[in-house]
């Protein structure tokens, strides 16, 4: 059955001069099928752990107490005036050589290059993230932290209850945007050679020059994944809305 | 309390002498190389032979984010414009180019410009070469033209309605009315995302090292493998780390400096 739909789009796609058939090899098609689950398993873990990683980030950045906040600022202007690939490169080919030197052989290693991705992307849009979460820890109205303080509210507990619940509606649009970026900046996991969609990709146009035919399938599958954030992110705008605040 | 405390946050400034972000960064910088210079002088000394290769790297990201950002600013224009056309057969293609280019991976459309494109262009009779670094440039551009349509879209859009209504009333054309009042408005709402756009651009140029063009991270890379020596490569990824932030950091402090002077107008 799904043999035949394949033959059937195979030669469909001849028809237009488009080169599918490596669809048929079991070979190829079974890394670059695994390739997407990748591709989705960086990009949902990356997105819980750098929302993580900027509410941390966002806390630090309004806790008021200087020797917190200004090393966070300087990790966060840092990072977001550096790119990416070079932070990734600085985490797996300086970090992890250091790494490697101190548990003896890259063998003991327990950080792949897929968990250096997860890491380099994490704090990379955490920071980001927590660029937006401050804006809209600072959107909450004075009053409403003062009041929550002034009904026994600890800093932190008015921080966790208070602030941090209407700053994720403030700053839901810009989070969104950010996460939609995360899932595109997965791609960049094929310059340490994890085997996610684009290097599954790589792997095959190099054996059978089918570039186009492929990166037609490259921007179908990362414009479905984004498309899934945003619908997410709008659903969750939806369902968040409070009256008052915002529409 | 909290009144104390105001009044406090708001005098800060006043009491304390206000030294520039950026200063404090250099100085951070220069120190930081300092103590790197007396920790690794062997290895500095080797970083500083490799000087003209990673300068000859620099060179290429400065000139491939100039140019991404020139044909991206040309380009975006223009799709902008299109966008802006109150004709649906115009605004919707270029809607669509604005969704594509915008929800494609940078490195995912520079792989497309790098392998899709041709080696070399044949005019009448004669071949001429077509480099991986222009199709890279390319590969940028484009994307960066779809951000400059919405950056234009979103600014032509955030002027408010009577401005138009006030110059329909006053006889203005449509197309008269965008010249001579909407966008000379528009400039200091398109600058500093454009700034921004510019510095994202210049950070992407490391991209291109993938598709095999020299730019300073694959000069880095090759430096590191060539002396395969573990302070040095320490030495030559911190070196490009820094590099790229003394290159962006002063264009974000000036873009968000931007922004807040034109936020009032």
């Amino acid at each position: 059955m799904i043999e035949s739909l394949l033959n059937a789009f195979i030669a469909a796609a001849k028809i237009i001069g488009l080169n599918y058939s490596f669809l048929l090899s079991a070979y190829e098609r079974g890394p670059w099928l695994e390739g997407i689950g990748i591709t989705i398993g960086l990009a949902l873990l990356s997105i819980v752990s750098s929302l993580l990683v900027g509410i941390v980030v966002a806390s630090l950045l309004t806790s008021g107490k200087p020797w917190l906040a200004n090393p966070t600022r300087a990790f966060v202007e840092l990072t977001r005036n550096t790119p990416t690939l070079v932070q990734l490169y600085c985490a797996f080919f300086v970090l992890n050589m250091l790494i490697n030197q101190a548990v003896g052989g890259a063998q003991n290693n327990p950080l792949s290059a897929f968990a250096w991705v997860v890491i380099v992307l994490s704090l990379h849009y955490g920071a980001i993230h927590a660029e937006a979460l401050r804006a809209g820890i600072e959107a909450v109205p004075k009053v409403t932290r003062e009041s929550a303080l002034s009904l026994g509210f600890s800093r932190s507990e008015s921080l966790r209850y208070v602030e941090l619940p209407l700053a994720m509606r403030f700053a839901l649009p810009s989070l969104v945007n950010n996460l939609v970026n995360l899932v595109k900046s997965t791609a960049l996991g094929s310059a340490i050679a994890v085997g996610e969609v684009t290097y599954a990709s790589l792997m095959i146009w190099t054996q059978r020059d089918n570039v186009l035919e492929l990166m037609i399938f490259i921007f179908l599958v990362y414009g479905i994944l984004t498309l899934l954030v945003a619908r997410a992110g709008s659903w969750l705008e939806t369902h968040l809305r409070m009256p008052g605040y915002g529409h | 309390m909290a009144t104390e405390n105001n009044t406090l946050i708001l005098k800060a400034p006043w009491v304390f002498p206000t030294v520039s972000p950026v200063a404090l960064w250099l100085v951070a910088l220069v120190a930081a190389w300092a103590v790197l210079g007396q920790l690794y002088a062997d290895s500095i000394r080797l970083l500083l032979l490799w000087v003209p290769h990673l300068a000859k790297g620099l060179q290429m990201n400065i000139l491939t984010s100039v140019l991404a950002i020139g044909i991206g600013t040309v380009l975006g224009l223009l799709v902008g414009a299109l966008e802006l056309s109150q004709a649906r057969w115009i605004n919707t293609p270029a809607r669509w180019y604005v969704q594509v280019f915008r929800n494609a991976p940078l490195l995912v459309l520079i792989f497309f410009t790098t392998y899709v494109f041709p080696f070399e262009i044949k005019i009448g009779s004669i071949y001429l070469p077509f480099p991986d670094w222009i199709k890279a440039t390319i590969g940028l551009a484009l994307p960066a033209s779809a951000h400059i349509a919405e950056i234009l879209r979103g600014a032509v859009q955030s002027i408010p309605t009577p401005q138009w209504e006030a110059s329909a009333s006053l006889a203005f054309s449509r197309s008269q009315t965008l010249r001579w009042i909407i966008l000379p408005q528009c400039v200091k709402r398109v600058l500093p995302p454009w700034m921004n756009l510019y510095a994202m651009i210049t950070m992407s140029t490391t991209l291109a090292s993938l598709v095999g063009v020299t730019e300073l991270l694959e000069s880095a890379k090759n430096a590191s493998n060539t002396v395969n020596r573990t302070d040095f490569t320490i030495l030559v990824y911190l070196a490009i780390l820094t590099l790229f932030f003394a290159y962006c950091y002063p264009i974000t402090r000036l873009t968000r400096r931007l922004e807040k002077k034109f936020s009032f107008h």
